[in-house]
């Protein structure tokens, strides 16, 4: 089954980053698997990062492989490069914390919120199984929904939970994020996905004790066109989809001021992320899912470099 | 020129424009709801009262609005009272009713051009708000045009009219205007009658009851005809010689009016050639015979024509007909065993007494019936026969087939109860009636076949026969009684039996029992009563124009000349097509039920299958009704008289205002309320089109969407 999608993958993995194709595709390990594999096969660089120390072999150096990995001394002898390749080994726990809030079933096209955090969420969750780590899984709205320990060989459960993951009931970061702080004893990388409608300080109280806890964490601000844009035409009744509280907009006259205070909310939330040390992203569900794996990669590449 | 609505109540719907404006106004927002992830930002905006009375869509309100204004003016129906328009003539608009006379005497001269002419004022003098008829009338009445104001339609039904070949009849076309009048709803009704007054036409007691008030106008356009000789008769009598038939006509010539004794030439045509020419000497108002020389009739439907020179009245100027060879009747005269050889003698000499050989007599002795001896045979004389049972059962087939069975009751017939179903009721002893003078027959069903030739005065007389004898009859319930003698016995008896006839005589055909074949009338009585059991009709030479045959009747085409076999064929052929003598074609589809051809002109009609050219196609004759050529005049005034009564006159008004009516008219005749209904069901659709666009439009702006 995986085949012919790992074969178009590899052709044109780009167009399976397209939230809207992947929209398409039910299964979910499926999906996943196109995704990384489209995405691997596009960059230059390999993107495994081994961390373990039990050397297993040497193999030719090949365009894409990190060049700090070659082994000069074998160069020495050899005149050729070589790279050398480690028994991977299970070092990190990688837990994505997804916002299963009813605000996050948002979507002014084919894919909404909780779609999109849903792929990105599969696509870092393989990749990182893949990587040899402890994968885990929480959904999350008031409370907490589903928990999914941290496990090797969690993979199948946390895909079928994630599949199965719906936008039903209020949101508030807080009290979940809270008690999953208290949960993770292990450091690891915490992926966070969530809408952020709370005020900046409410989000950073909730988050920071991840990262006071010595979590890599790394933030997913998911929202859709339509809330970054407000291309509404149309005098009419707006109703929050969390609260049920209606008030009548008239958008061409609300629109600036609503813009403004979006953008005054992200940019506070980046920089009191980036102040705590934690790596924000902003993502648009209508674009393709290469900006977040991108900048989880970087955000791996730059921890391994740290550890 | 104003305009003007009749029935301004209906403005007030006006007021319902307001309803689509109120509508706009007050239209809430509430059904267009959009979900949203949050309105944390929404509710920091500080939030200003938009007023909602502005509005959005004005091309959606002016449409509503249009359409609703259309519809009120609609519904109070308007119309342009043009003052000229609205000129009637005093009283109000009539409705003229034009009764044009089309019957061949109409030819005469220029009268059916003056006719024409006259109609054609009657059109010219009509009002603004006046409307006509046209009513084509000979025998028949015929709308060509009905209660228009279009002179165009009225001219063009007159144009297309012509002069025909029936006979003129007053009745049905002033009945056709007495309808016409009473369904209108004009004041002022008029009656324009256009004819040469013939008073064979007019008989006073039609029923015709026009309208309190209406108008008679009379239009004579009568032209003297000084000298007319028309084909008055033909006698075609024909005659059995040597196994061949020969037909003699004798033609009879009258003269109206003239002033000198003068030659007339008769020709003689057929299948178109002409075959002889007399010279018959007419005194003026006299009458001559011609008698040609019998000529052979080998072929079926022969055309024939009597033609004399043309005068001023064409169409009495010839006479038509079509004969085809005369068909035999088998008789088989059955006489019983034990009976005298001379039993049948008088039988015999009356069936065989006929000019055009009209029965094939056979004479058999004894008393059965072989089914050999009824082949071909069409009617069975049992004269004096003791039937046996198997003869009877013989027998009852041959008249369920359409056979024709006289049963001669003699001292020796008798029928076996077996078949007693067969018989119209059950033979009796013999009943002697010798006291006195004997009996008599006393009653005679005159409307019966048989009987019919007789009703007339001197047209046959059976009381001088004599009855001694006869057989005691017991009539079933089925059967009906031809004759009874004068104490009550039955004389003869009759009854049906599935397509044949069985016919009782409960005396003899000798001289024995009675002396009725030594009446005049027997010879007549017993070539009727074979004729009848025979069940063949009569051909008729020619009809009359103004006709009727129904090609799916086998009788009428036996009648119109056609073998039965043939007619039967024909009823229930396919497609006919009929050529009348004008060149015209008539189709006539097959189909169930009649199918009838008017035969409206005069000379010869082809009837033939479509894109057929038999050798001797079936073809019938037409005549005109003589009585048409008889141009005694009656006086117009007379008839006016009769019409219109002396209670009737100009003083009887209309029933109702007459300026309303016109209103009424006027904007009936403009209808503009249909344009106006046409006009709001547009917009109203325009409305639907654009609404849709515009909540289409409405739609592809981004709402919700939740996965």
């Amino acid at each position: 089954m995986a085949t012919p999608a790992r074969a178009r993958g590899s052709r044109s993995g780009a167009r399976f980053l397209d939230p809207a194709v992947l929209a398409r595709i039910d299964n979910l390990e499926l999906l996943a698997r196109t995704v990384v594999d489209g995405f691997l096969s596009g960059l230059h660089r390999s993107p495994y990062l081994g961390f373990s120390l039990d050397f297993a072999e040497h193999r030719p150096y090949m365009p894409g492989d990190d060049i700090r990995r070659i082994d000069w001394s074998l160069y020495g002898r050899t005149d050729r490069h070589y790279i050398k390749l480690f028994e991977a080994e299970t070092n990190a726990n990688f837990v994505v914390l997804l916002d299963v809030s009813r605000s996050m079933s948002y979507g002014s096209h084919d894919v909404s919120k909780l779609d999109y955090g849903r792929f990105l969420a599969a696509a870092l969750l393989f990749f990182s199984n893949r990587q040899r780590d402890r994968v885990g899984l929480v959904t999350f709205d008031h409370d907490i929904v589903e928990y999914v320990p941290p496990s090797m060989k969690h993979m199948d459960t946390v895909l079928h939970v994630l599949d199965r993951a719906e936008a039903a009931r209020e949101g508030a970061l807080r009290p979940p994020l809270m008690t999953i702080t208290e949960r993770l004893s292990r450091k690891g990388i915490v992926v966070l996905i969530s809408d952020f409608y709370e005020e900046p300080d409410a989000v950073m109280e909730a988050v920071v004790p991840l990262r006071s806890r010595g979590h890599d964490v790394i933030v997913f601000h998911v929202l859709d066109p339509a809330e970054l844009e407000f291309p509404f035409q149309d005098a009419s009744g707006f109703e929050d989809m969390e609260s049920g509280e209606q008030i009548p907009v008239i958008p061409a006259k609300l629109r600036e001021e609503y813009l403004a205070l979006l953008r005054a909310h992200l940019h506070e939330l980046e920089d009191r992320f980036t102040a705590s040390g934690v790596d924000y992203q902003l993502l648009d569900t209508s674009k393709p899912l290469d900006l977040a794996l991108f900048r989880y990669l970087s955000a791996r590449e730059r921890l391994s470099r740290v550890r | 020129m104003s305009l003007t609505f009749l029935v301004p109540l209906f403005l007030l719907g006006l007021a319902g424009i307001a309803i689509p404006i109120i509508v706009h106004l007050t239209r809430r927002q509430r059904r267009n709801v959009v979900a949203f992830p949050s309105l944390m930002f929404l509710e920091k905006i500080p939030f200003q009262e938009q007023r909602r009375r502005r509005i959005q869509n004005w091309l959606l309100l002016a449409l509503r609005a249009l359409a609703l204004a259309v519809l009120a003016v609609a519904f109070a129906r308007p119309f342009v009272a043009d003052t000229e328009l609205g000129a009637a003539g005093p009283g109000g608009p009539r409705e003229v009713v034009v009764l044009l006379d089309q019957s061949y005497s109409m030819d005469v001269g220029n009268a059916w051009e003056a006719a024409v002419r006259a109609a054609r004022q009657v059109f010219a003098s009509l009002g603004p708000l006046d409307r006509a008829s046209v009513v084509l009338f000979s025998q028949g009445a015929r709308v060509a045009a009905r209660s228009t104001s279009d002179p165009g339609r009225l001219n063009a039904a007159v144009d297309t009219a012509v002069v025909g070949s029936g006979t003129t009849r007053y009745g049905p076309a002033l009945k056709v205007a007495q309808t016409i009048l009473e369904e209108s709803e004009l004041p002022r009704g008029e009656v324009v009658l256009i004819s040469d007054f013939q008073r064979s036409g007019w008989t006073g007691d039609e029923g015709v009851h026009l309208p309190a008030g209406t108008v008679v106008t009379p239009v004579a356009v009568q032209e003297d005809v000084s000298d007319n000789v028309q084909v008055a008769g033909v006698s075609l009598v024909r005659q059995a010689v040597g196994g061949r038939e020969r037909v003699t006509p004798t033609v009879r010539i009258a003269r109206q009016g003239g002033a000198a004794t003068r030659e007339v030439p008769v020709t003689l045509e057929l299948d178109g050639q002409e075959i002889q020419q007399r010279s018959v000497r007419v005194d003026p108002d006299g009458a001559a015979v011609a008698t040609f020389p019998p000529f052979t009739l080998s072929l079926p439907h022969t055309r024939g024509t009597v033609r004399v020179p043309a005068d001023d009245l064409d169409g009495d100027d010839a006479r038509y007909f079509v004969l085809s060879p005369g068909r035999s009747i088998p008789v088989l005269v059955v006489d019983g065993g034990r009976a005298r050889r001379d039993a049948s003698l008088y039988l015999e000499r009356a069936l065989g007494t006929s000019d055009e050989g009209r029965f094939a007599v056979r004479v058999r002795r004894g008393d059965g019936v072989r089914p050999a001896d009824l082949q071909g045979i069409q009617v069975a004389v049992l004269n004096d026969v003791r039937t046996d049972g198997a003869s009877a059962e013989i027998l009852r087939h041959f008249v369920e087939g359409g056979g024709g069975l006289l049963v001669v009751a003699g001292e020796a017939a008798s029928w076996p109860a077996s078949a007693a179903d067969v018989l119209p009721g059950a033979l009796g002893p013999v009943e002697d009636r010798e006291e006195g003078r004997g009996g008599r027959l006393g009653f005679l069903e005159y409307g019966h076949e048989v009987f019919e030739i007789f009703a007339g005065p001197r047209s046959g007389d059976f009381s001088g026969a004599r009855f001694f004898r006869a057989r005691a009859f017991s009539a079933s319930d089925s059967a009906s009684i031809l004759a009874r003698f004068d104490d009550a016995s039955v004389a003869m008896a009759e009854s049906r039996r599935g397509e044949g006839r069985v016919v009782v005589w409960t005396s003899t055909l000798d001289a024995f029992w009675n002396d009725l074949a030594l009446q005049p009338v027997f010879l007549p009585f017993v070539h009727r009563l074979v004729e009848h059991l025979s069940g063949r009709a009569e051909a008729l030479p020619w009809f009359t124009a103004g006709q009727v045959v129904d090609l799916a009747d086998p009788e009428a085409l036996e009648a119109a000349g056609l073998a039965s076999a043939e007619a039967a064929d024909f009823a229930e052929d396919a497609d006919q097509v009929a050529l009348t003598p004008s060149g015209s074609t008539i189709p006539l589809p097959a189909a169930t039920g009649p199918r009838y051809l008017p035969l409206e002109e005069r000379g010869f009609y082809v009837i033939r299958p479509p894109g057929s050219e038999p050798e001797r196609p079936f073809t019938v004759a037409v005549n005109v009704d003589l009585a048409e050529s008889s141009l005694a005049r009656m006086d117009p005034e007379e008839m006016v008289a009769q019409l219109t009564g002396p209670e009737a006159g100009p003083a009887a008004g209309p029933t109702f205002e007459a300026a309303a009516l016109a209103r009424e008219d006027l904007e009936r005749r403009q209808s503009l309320w249909r344009y106006l209904l046409l006009a709001g069901f547009l917009l109203l659709l325009a409305e639907t089109g654009v609404s849709n666009w515009l909540s289409s439009r409405r739609s592809r702006t981004p709402g919700m969407a939740i996965g």
